[in-house]
């Protein structure tokens, strides 16, 4: 009797010390780690002490970002946007269609490795991954709901209040909770699993063409800017693109600097298979016509990387079988895990 | 002439009685606080300021009225004649002419004293502009707007000042001209920075502030100054840009004078 009551006593203090830990760390230890920095990657930029992943975070935000709730009528969500199949860029759309069937005015860039971006969209207009989600939300073209209402209708509602509660320890539904649970959820989103990523680690083996491919991408200056694990140097250039399409001057629409008209940020080439069309206006359909435009189509900008005007020659001098071989060393970048994870599937 | 000197007398007495009175009744305890409450009185010239269909008319001859008038005052500071300062930090305070509780603001527990001239930002400053998302709470929470809109929120910052309303001379279809002033100088490039501070002096009066005295500063604005550095509703109907904002910015950086101070006992 008096030993059970001991153990009894003893299971109730560890559930108890369970319980604190629960609360503490925000969420029950899940298997696989939600986030973490793969090898050869460097560390994020974003910092994770100000919003620590916690599984019930990652689910709530998860849940926002694929529920239409975001949207004025209901009807488009991120994921409307962002296919996970696609690298979370729109399939198919150069432009996508948002709320009343209207078209915005860029490419949707997908959403990968998100956690070592210091600027969001084309023209780095965003500098916080927290602050990022406001824009589509509030622009016309795309959500044209205000903040404020989605709070209310996420407070109203059945489910999202119980949600909270699990990710934060109270059914308090404010900006910060809401805007840091989606910045959750997008920070999961790591891709470092490609084909390229398992030769690296000595896994894979790359075809002759594939390696041709990528001592060309060397070769020819593709990773002076294409840079790093990342695939990016997070800067913006202007690449020889003139603003036939849609005026859009880029980086110039943020810091009113002439110098900046016509740069737009390196994109990550990661995934780039899979995130057809290219280029911020959707100009290209693949990559064939992307890497003729390097080789044949750069254009004077007025602010032209000079990394693109070299030896007197603008673009990137390239024979037809050198582009196809880029081409093929591309595509090692695609992540079939990441594309087809369910963890960041819809639900 | 006797009744008269009794009269002085008497007079001279009381008002002594009056003097004596007050300043026991001002001595200043070392932990003695009150508040301050700063009201912003916005004027257009002579005129009170009406929202919606009173037409004024600018320095350019242009007429206009004015449907929205928002800003921000935040970083206030006040000053004693002995040079030393009371500051408030993350103290974020929006004006709303179409919200008479804005229109005052109110700064807590400062130390009794006597101050002869304050300083205050309008905007938000820098810091705070690329502060965490938890430091946004309040009238800087990106939800708190609606349809009155403070925040860009594909060019993150805050619209630090903002007028709108209906001129015949404007280009728009619509006769609408909206000017929204931002800029805190850019984070991950320089951008422009409109961010003024405006530094007003109480003159021969001074904020007294006591136990039981919590002055209230009034602040006469004239709208007719956000014109009065080259802004044209003509020439520009829409003002987004940070950096074609700045003749505005540095108009409406003179629009503010102090009118009176009350210094009443509660």
């Amino acid at each position: 009797m008096n030993s059970s009551r001991w153990r009894l006593l003893a299971v109730s203090l560890s559930f108890m010390g369970w319980l604190a830990s629960c609360s503490i760390l925000g969420g029950e230890a899940s298997p696989a780690p939600l986030f973490s920095v793969p090898a050869t990657f460097p560390q994020p930029t974003y910092d994770l002490s100000k919003n620590p992943i916690t599984s019930d975070g990652v689910a709530l935000g998860k849940q926002l970002f694929f529920d239409g709730i975001l949207s004025r009528d209901g009807s488009i969500s991120c994921g409307e946007c962002h296919n996970q199949s696609h690298a979370f860029t729109h399939h198919g759309h150069g432009f996508s269609h948002g709320i009343d069937n209207q078209e915005g005015t860029r490419n949707a860039p997908p959403l990968i490795n998100l956690a070592w971006q210091d600027s969001f969209f084309w023209d780095g207009g965003v500098f916080d991954l927290d602050l990022f989600s406001i824009a589509p939300i509030e622009n016309p073209l795309e959500m044209d709901e205000k903040i404020g209402n989605v709070l209310q209708k996420l407070r109203a509602s059945k489910e999202y209040p119980k949600l909270f509660k699990k990710a934060y320890g109270s059914e308090e539904i404010t900006t910060e909770r809401f805007l840091k649970a989606l910045s959750q959820f997008m920070l999961t989103l790591v891709s470092a699993n490609s084909k390229y990523d398992q030769f690296l680690a000595g896994k894979a083996q790359l075809t002759t063409e594939e390696s041709a491919g990528l001592q060309l991408f060397k070769d020819k200056g593709c990773a002076k800017c294409h840079s790093g694990a990342l695939f990016t140097d997070h800067s913006f250039r202007s690449n020889g693109l003139l603003p036939e399409y849609t005026g859009d001057l880029g980086r110039y629409r943020i810091t009113e600097n002439e110098a900046d008209k016509n740069k737009f940020k390196v994109p990550t080439l990661r995934n780039i298979e899979v995130t057809y069309p290219y280029m911020h206006d959707a100009r290209f359909l693949n990559l064939e016509a992307v890497l003729r435009f390097y080789a044949e189509g750069v254009k004077e900008t007025g602010s032209l990387d000079p990394l693109l005007k070299q030896n007197g020659r603008l673009g990137i001098p390239m024979t037809a079988d050198e582009q196809q071989k880029i081409i093929a060393f591309l595509k090692t970048l695609t992540d079939q895990e990441f594309l087809t994870n369910p963890r960041f599937a819809a639900p | 002439m006797k009744k008269s000197f009794l009269f002085s007398a008497l007079t001279a007495l009381a008002f002594s009685f009056t003097i004596v009175s007050c300043t026991k009744e001002e001595e200043i305890g070392p932990n003695d606080k009150n508040s301050i409450s700063i009201e912003f009185d916005n004027y257009v010239g002579g005129e009170k300021l009406v929202l919606g269909s009173k037409s004024y008319k600018n320095s350019l001859g242009e007429d206009f009225t004015v449907s929205t008038l928002n800003y921000f005052v935040s970083n206030f500071s006040l000053k004693k004649a002995d040079g030393s300062e009371v500051k408030f930090p993350n103290q974020y305070f929006l004006i709303r002419q179409a919200d008479t509780k804005t229109l005052t603001v109110t700064l807590p527990d400062v130390p009794a004293g006597d101050y002869t001239s304050m300083s205050y930002m309008i905007g938000v400053d820098s810091l705070k502009s690329i502060s965490d998302v938890s430091q946004r709470t309040g009238v800087l929470d990106p939800a708190s707007y609606g349809t009155d809109n403070m925040y860009w929120s594909w060019n993150s910052g805050y619209i630090f000042f903002k007028m709108e309303g209906i001129s015949s001379v404007a280009t728009t279809a619509t006769k609408l001209f909206q000017f929204h002033i931002g800029g805190f100088g850019g984070r991950t490039s320089v951008t422009a920075n409109n961010l003024r501070t405006v530094t007003a002096s109480f003159g021969t009066n001074t904020a007294q502030v006591r136990k039981n005295i919590a002055p209230t500063v009034h602040v006469v604005t004239d709208v007719l100054q956000t014109f009065s550095q080259g802004t044209s509703i003509a020439k520009t109907s829409v003002m987004m840009n940070p950096a074609a904002s700045k003749p505005f910015a540095d108009g409406y950086s003179k629009m503010f004078k102090v009118e009176h101070i009350h210094n009443d006992k509660i």
